[in-house]
């Protein structure tokens, strides 16, 4: 259905996207207005644009370090469960092993599982480690969620790859692992670095875990962070548009240079190719 | 000579195959299904965290050493002050001394050993080191001997009252802690806390709770119908070459990638009556009488989080779409044109079925999120005004971590998990052996 576009194509797709990125640009907006101006009017525009939003943002709450802590988290998370991952997919699609549908039925059953159902237990096992409000204490989590993901990702990657390149190494002598290491999960480049981002994503952004294992202020991450700029007795909405700049920002960043990878990752699990 | 030798290759790489598992299986057993059997443990019992007496899970009547060996070394302590501060109270002291040892010894003598781990939590607690061990901690007690402690520290709890009476100044003190640590004592008998399925009756018959189902319910049928409905019309009207479509694909994805934390303190600040301008916007076109309604009524809750999470999800969706439309090779629909299908018949003919697979897979992982939905309402409304919007999700955190309730949170989480369950076993049977296509060896 590769039909050409016209003028009318254009018009709908500026108001579809300017309806998705209302929010965005409205909040902005309202970010470099001064406080008075913000519950006082709905004019678009000011006229007297200020950052002193974004200075107070930064200034009451540890917002970079909010960004930090999310970053660290992130960061470990993505790499120990891409390896854990790429193991199983590789085992799962690779070697003859026996059980691969009841393996990857619990892998399947272990992505929809409700995280509220594991909560409270997952509380009392990280507070008797001593884990909480640590970076351990959400990543040891954090991998087990991103694992059924990552393991369901990698593998659409992995099967894609050549048989025969695993044959030839076979011959030159290679043990499977070697073959593994060397061979697919270099040839599988692409797929891993996909899924890395989502796994990075997914990690960044979670929120039941993070608010009820990390409470103590300094070792917050960015979603509860702000969550927390609303106050019981005042909602400093310049502060909160502000810090939701200033988290986007990196977002947005990493969405443009990877969209490409991003869309081919969300779509390998639910469509035949 | 060849043949054995292939054959422990094969086997090598068997193994391997297992290891290369192991970790993953691993961590899904203890991190996810060990502490769904607990949390499912933990809801037969009243078991509240905020609760001396409820805060572990008790089978049988029993004794926590760490409290009672704390409390008798600062009763022991404590009558040392009090024997400074007022000679006359020896006699009652001894007796008290007298009666709380022959319990003790009592105590030690109802189980093989009891008095070797007795004496080790009293050094860990000698040296400020919390008892974690439960089996060390906790020990089973037999009633007769519970019945005779209870009364005995009643008893001296009531001598030292009297005592009190006619103390002078500076023994008040001593003698007042003194009734309150004997009396705390009695906080180391815990009475066994195991209801059974209580907090599945007391829960199921609980209004508030089925309001949360319904909400849940409501909240998953109408946003995954709306972002299914609304995202195949983007999607096909996408699905064609133009300009800018990089562009066009990353701006649709930032709603999908931002935390739905932030999502939802953007919808809380664009909803507000004061100063949100989709208040404001909606109330001047009609749709609302005043901008304070949306999220200060149910209804106007419900709506707000309904539509900040179409708003989030119907980008993602469409893109998923696309992805199963751009699969559909375009001769079909010339072959179509040709036989005189319309577009129409051309939809429901070729479209439909060729992305069914692709359409249930999205409609599965959407609406087990929405049923499990608890940042988005938790930070925009907060489950409020008056429980309106609260999912079951939400409800069970609130009675996990804000009521530490323990028991009724854990049932909760129970039943969202079975809810969660029934619905993927509806959809998987629907699905079938798609979902595994592509991902193992045929």
């Amino acid at each position: 259905m590769a039909k050409r576009a016209g003028i009318g194509f254009y018009i709908f797709l500026i108001i579809f996207v300017f309806l998705v990125m209302f929010p965005f640009i409205w909040v902005f907006l309202t970010s470099i207005k001064p406080q008075g101006e913000i519950f006082s009017s709905f004019q678009w525009f000011s006229s007297n644009m200020t950052f002193e939003n974004y200075v107070s943002a930064l200034e009451t709450r540890p917002l970079l370090l909010y960004m930090l802590n999310s970053f660290v988290v992130a960061t470990l998370t993505t790499i120990i469960s891409i390896i854990v991952a790429s193991f199983t997919a590789y085992a799962v699609t690779r070697l003859p092993i026996k059980f691969k549908g009841l393996i990857l039925g619990l892998v399947l059953a272990a992505s929809m599982f409700p995280q509220i159902a594991v909560l409270s237990p997952i509380f009392n096992f990280v507070t008797d480690a001593g884990l909480r409000n640590s970076y351990l204490g959400l990543v040891i989590p954090y991998i087990t969620i991103s694992l059924p993901l990552a393991i369901w990702i990698l593998s659409t990657f992995f099967i894609k790859i050549p048989l025969s390149l695993e044959e030839s190494a076979k011959l030159d002598g290679a043990t499977p692992f070697q073959t593994f290491r060397k061979i697919i999960f270099p040839l599988a480049a692409p797929g891993v670095f996909t899924t890395a981002i989502l796994v990075f994503i997914a990690a960044w952004n979670e929120y039941l875990f993070a608010l009820t294992i990390n409470t103590e202020d300094s070792w917050r991450t960015i979603p509860v962070g702000i969550s927390f700029y609303q106050s019981q007795f005042s909602v400093p909405w310049g502060d909160i548009t502000a810090a939701t700049v200033i988290v986007t920002i990196p977002i947005v960043v990493l969405v443009l240079l990877f969209q490409r990878r991003i869309v081919a990752g969300l779509t390998s699990g639910s469509v035949k190719e | 000579m060849k043949q054995p030798k292939k054959r422990r290759f094969q086997l090598n790489e068997r193994q391997l195959g297992y290891a290369m598992v192991a970790p993953s299986i691993i961590l899904i057993a203890v991190i996810i299904i060990w502490p769904i059997l607990l949390s499912a443990w933990n809801s037969l019992f009243d078991y509240r965290l905020n609760d001396p007496s409820k805060a572990e899970r008790i089978t049988s009547l029993s004794i926590n050493l760490e409290t009672y060996a704390d409390n008798r070394y600062l009763v022991y302590d404590t009558m040392e002050d009090v024997r400074d501060t007022m000679p006359q109270a020896e006699s009652t002291l001894a007796n008290i001394t007298s009666a709380l040892d022959e319990q003790h010894e009592t105590l030690l003598k109802t189980d093989e050993g009891l008095a070797d781990r007795y004496e080790e939590v009293n050094t860990m607690l000698e040296n400020y080191q919390p008892v974690n061990d439960d089996d060390l901690r906790l020990t089973e007690i037999p009633e007769a001997w519970t019945d005779g402690f209870t009364a005995t520290l009643d008893e001296q709890t009531a001598a030292v009252q009297t005592l009190r009476e006619d103390a002078p100044e500076g023994a008040i003190q001593p003698l007042t802690d003194l009734e309150s640590q004997l009396s705390n004592t009695k906080n180391a008998v815990l009475e066994p806390n195991f209801v059974g399925v209580n907090n599945y009756t007391q829960y199921l018959a609980n209004g508030r709770t089925w309001t949360a189902m319904l909400n849940t319910l409501l909240f998953t049928v109408v946003t995954v119908g709306v972002e299914l409905a609304v995202g195949m019309l983007v999607a096909l009207l996408i699905n064609r070459v133009f300009i800018g479509r990089g562009l066009v694909r990353a701006a649709v994805l930032v709603p999908w990638a931002i935390p739905t934390a932030v999502a939802a303190m953007m919808w809380t600040f664009l909803f507000d009556g004061q100063s949100g301008i989709m208040a404001h916007y909606m109330a001047q076109l009609g749709i609302i009488d005043d901008p304070g309604v949306l999220l200060s009524t149910g209804a106007g809750g419900m709506f707000s989080v309904m539509f900040a999470d179409i708003w989030k999800t119907t980008p993602y969706m469409a893109l998923l779409l696309l992805a199963g439309l751009q699969t559909i090779p375009r001769s079909m629909y010339e072959a179509a044109a040709v036989d005189g299908a319309n577009k129409f018949q051309q939809f429901f003919s070729i479209t439909l079925p060729m992305i069914r697979s692709a359409i249930l897979v999205a409609v599965l992982f959407r609406a087990l999120d929405a049923f499990r939905v608890f940042d988005l309402i938790y930070v925009l409304t907060g489950g409020g005004p008056a429980n309106s919007t609260e999912s079951i999700s939400v409800y069970a955190y609130k009675l996990l971590f804000e009521q530490q309730n323990f028991g009724a949170g854990s049932a909760l989480s129970v039943i969202v998990f079975l809810s969660v369950a029934l619905l993927s076993t509806i959809f998987i049977k629907l699905i079938g052996s798609d979902l595994f296509s592509g991902r193992l060896k045929q």
